[in-house]
């Protein structure tokens, strides 16, 4: 909370003010964190700070029941929620895990909440949830969906047909069962409040005229995000129609486009001259990225990361001149001469990521990345707060040079695509280098760590990382006391998450508290045992314990399982509410 | 929870286990007597195995320091940063290593990309066909060769201008097939409405089964007039000179002059 606020006002004072001003004071303070502790304050802050709370965050959805939520907040309008545990991104969560939307949207609709805005994040989300949220909530503007599953285009319909002042549908990396209907047309022609439309995950047909209809008459659209099935002409039509556009993705044209189509598209680019923001690009011959020339210089946000056709030297020439982008997000074929470039010419670079465009070394080509691209980015690009970063390999020195250039990061992930990776030219482990990181780096929030890394680093990490909230370990560490380290040091932790590490019962059971202060803990392929679990489910009768095994064939028998055994996966959380009661067979909750 | 005090006490072993003349920074300077300090922390695990810490951090220092010295004694090793070579420099092993952490060849959910950014490498060479030339064993392996369009002409029946049609951009006929229909809907559609007939933009399908109202045939290497869909897709380009879009209705005509390669595809 503002600690000017705070001094100002003390608790005594502010009682003999009518409730009202109180609220409206409170209007001013949206970070969640900040009303969760203005609610504790007395009971009377509690009950005002209670019925003003408009936006709810629940960053796991069986922390606490939608009618708890409910009961405590009924005048919310936005709500997010998030879902399956980060590991489901990578296939390591069996996909009927859990997280499911509709129990949340039936006990909104029964609450009859007015509710505006909903993001979700790994959540399973079915056409009846769509649909029931489509008719319950008369004022709904807002549907943003990321790494979601479980419904198709169906459910698109309903909210397009029924959401009368919808303004936003932003569907983001999500697996839509495309049945290539005509979701498009469902818009009334009535709809014109739109502001973002994103469809680009959607992988079947687009009604081309449906769309064009739909953007014409939607004169607020800023953002624009199509898919594949959109060629070149209709984008022309699209972009000559909102030249307004401050967001836009780009569908696919693999051709080469005729001269006059493509004299056509630079026409309506040149238009355009709010546009900010370009992604897409997922099969596009080279020459369409040289359409947008004439805007480049003001783009703040460029994704480029889904062009595999993209050769580096294509990718070079267009992002140099790129000289304000502050979002970057790239394929690792623009190599470390392409990230030299980059960091001589865009010095406004706040976040960048490198994703391999080759993951599993198939093509056996070299134009991976390596340390020498992330010391030039960090020596040239001073604002640099957030990377996420794919390569080969990685060096103690660089990360140390790395660390004395950017003191500033807040989001540290670096992946060496060769799982225990030494430095290559000492052959050491890379516990020094991230030392390094964690030392200098003292706003540090998030960090993925890779290579061979032993105890030690997480000593370093448990020294210095002071504001870390977030850790993620794959292959790294001796023993238990890697794992302690962490958590007896790094008191803002919230999330962690660790895969196929030597840590077991020792450092899962020494201090069984600390859970409560985080939001959860991920362990898979370590060397926890199912006795270990059990004693720790036991002795935290708060915590949800969850074992996820292999086969989902059936729950292990209490009778017949050996406590010595160890746990495939783990998964624990908080929760108010206690075990949940939707688990599939593969789920066994202690 | 006990916690992490941020008292100066000094803990003797975990400063003996850290040796003084380890380097923190290249260009150390201000920061060694900060690290010292900080060094001093104690982050002690719980029960009473600092025995067992402390010899189990010297074996591995120990390790560890064998093989810097290993490294500074030979000169082999590159510093460009380039390929390690395993050998026996990966002997470093801690003694407490699990063995599941060397687990070679594909692990699940490894690298941490989402699943669609998997695929992307793979589609894209797909489709320009590029997995057949680089893995044919040539030697050559070419990383990412944009090949020259290969332009061959077509012509189809009832419509006096002819285009050309870049077949290195295609992979299957059904591409193929879909970019006739691009190239000629419109020119198909003028025709008809100069000459009178419906105006209206037709698709042209069916254009490889022979149920369509037209059918794609080519003249190969050898001269001969050829249906298109018999051979795979490579061999078809490797000896396509030219396209022709005729008429389905003039393939039993063909017939009557007894070609049998054509009788096939009729059905």
């Amino acid at each position: 909370m503002n600690r000017a606020i705070k001094s100002r006002l003390s608790t005594s004072e502010m009682n003999y003010f009518p409730d009202e001003v109180i609220e409206h004071i409170f209007d001013f303070i949206a970070s969640h964190r900040d009303r969760n502790s203005i609610s504790l304050v007395n009971k009377s802050w509690h009950k005002i700070e209670r019925y003003s709370r408009h936006q709810v965050f629940i960053g796991n959805c069986y922390a606490i029941s939608p009618e708890r939520l409910i009961r405590r907040f009924p005048c919310l309008r936005s709500l997010t929620l998030k879902g399956k545990p980060h590991f489901a991104d990578f296939n390591l969560v069996p996909h009927e895990w859990g997280g499911f939307l509709h129990p949340w949207i039936d006990a909104l609709a029964k609450g009859r909440v007015g509710l505006e805005e909903l993001r979700l994040k790994r959540m399973v989300v079915s056409d009846e949830s769509l649909e029931l949220l489509s008719r319950s909530f008369v004022s709904f503007k807002s549907l943003v969906l990321v790494s979601c599953d479980g419904f198709t285009t169906d459910g698109l319909a309903s909210v397009a047909a029924n959401c009368r002042h919808l303004r936003e549908l932003d569907l983001q990396e999500n697996e839509i069962d495309d049945h290539r209907g005509q979701w498009l047309n469902c818009f009334p022609d009535t709809c014109t409040t739109l502001v973002s439309l994103n469809f680009a995950c959607l992988k079947g047909e687009t009604n081309l005229a449906a769309l064009e209809r739909l953007v014409a008459r939607s004169p607020n659209l800023k953002s624009l995000k199509v898919n594949r099935a959109v060629p070149l002409e209709a984008l022309t039509r699209l972009m000559s129609c909102a030249p307004q556009l401050v967001d836009l993705g780009v569908g696919c044209y693999e051709n080469e486009p005729e001269p006059e189509s493509f004299a056509k598209l630079m026409a309506a680019i040149k238009k355009c001259t709010l546009l900010r923001s370009l992604s897409g690009f997922s099969e596009v011959a080279p020459v369409c990225l040289t359409a947008f020339y004439p805007i480049c210089e003001n783009l703040t946000s460029l994704n480029l990361s889904y062009a595999a056709e993209l050769q580096g030297n294509h990718l070079i020439e267009f992002v140099q001149f790129c000289k304000r982008v502050q979002r970057l997000w790239i394929l690792d074929s623009i190599g470390d001469k392409g990230l030299e470039i980059v960091a001589s010419s865009c010095k406004e670079l706040q976040e960048l990521r490198v994703f391999p465009s080759d993951p599993h070394d198939e093509e056996d080509n070299n134009t991976a990345v390596t340390e020498v691209g992330l010391v030039a980015i960090s020596a040239g690009c001073p604002k640099l707060h957030s990377i996420l970063y794919f390569c080969k390999q990685m060096t103690n020195e660089a990360l140390i040079t790395v660390a004395r250039n950017c003191p500033n990061f807040i989001r540290f992930r670096l992946c060496i695509l060769e799982p225990n990776k030494p430095d290559p030219i000492t052959s050491q482990s890379l516990d020094e280098g991230f030392g390094a990181i964690v030392q200098a780096c003292k706003g540090l929030r998030r960090l993925s760590v890779s290579g061979l890394l032993t105890d030690k680093v997480f000593l370093y990490i448990g020294m210095y990382a002071e504001q870390l909230e977030m850790l993620s370990i794959a292959f790294a560490g001796d023993t238990d006391k890697g794992m302690l380290y962490v958590l007896n040091g790094c008191k803002k932790l919230r999330k962690l998450e660790i895969r196929d590490s030597p840590f077991g019962n020792a450092a899962l059971l020494a201090d069984v508290g600390k859970y409560e202060t985080m939001r959860s803990l991920w362990m898979s392929s370590c060397e926890v045992t199912l006795g270990g679990c059990k004693r720790l489910a036991r002795n935290a009768p708060w915590l949800n314990v969850e074992i996820i095994n292999e086969n989902e064939s059936g729950r292990m028998e209490r009778n017949e399982e050996d406590e010595r055994e160890k746990v495939d996966r783990l998964y624990l959380y908080r929760t108010v509410v206690g075990t949940r009661r939707d688990a599939p067979p593969c789920v066994t909750i202690l | 929870m006990e916690g992490c005090p941020r008292s100066r006490e000094t803990c003797p072993k975990l400063l003996d286990l850290i040796p003084q003349e380890r380097k923190w920074y290249h260009n150390e300077e201000k920061n060694n007597s900060d690290q010292e300090k900080k060094l001093e922390l104690r982050l002690a695990p719980p029960g009473g195995d600092e025995e067992d810490l402390s010899a189990m951090k010297k074996t591995n220092l120990d390790t560890r320091n064998n093989i810097k010295k290993e490294a500074e004694d030979k000169p082999i090793f590159n510093l460009s940063g380039n390929h390690f070579s395993p050998s026996n420099k990966t002997t470093y092993a801690p003694p407490h290593i699990s063995h599941k952490r060397t687990a070679p060849g594909p692990v699940v959910g490894w690298p941490p990309v989402r699943s669609f950014r998997k695929n992307l490498a793979s589609s894209s060479s797909s489709k320009l066909g590029n997995d057949q030339i680089n893995k044919s064993g040539e030697g050559e392996k070419q990383v990412e060769p944009k090949r020259d369009g290969m332009f061959v002409k077509i012509n189809m029946d009832s419509v006096p201008i002819g285009r050309k049609v870049d077949l290195n951009a295609y992979s299957t006929y059904e591409q193929l097939s879909f970019a006739v229909d691009k190239l000629f809907r419109g020119l198909l559609a003028a025709q008809r409405d100069a000459s009178g007939g419906e105006g209206e933009e037709k698709p042209i399908i069916g254009l490889l089964n022979g149920k369509g109202e037209f059918t794609l045939t080519y003249e190969d290497n050898e001269g001969d007039k050829m249906l298109v869909g018999d051979v795979p897709w490579q061999m078809f380009v490797s000896s396509v000179k030219r396209l022709r879009v005729i008429k389905s209705s003039e393939i039993s005509s063909a017939l009557k002059f007894g070609c049998s390669k054509q009788e096939k595809m009729r059905n």
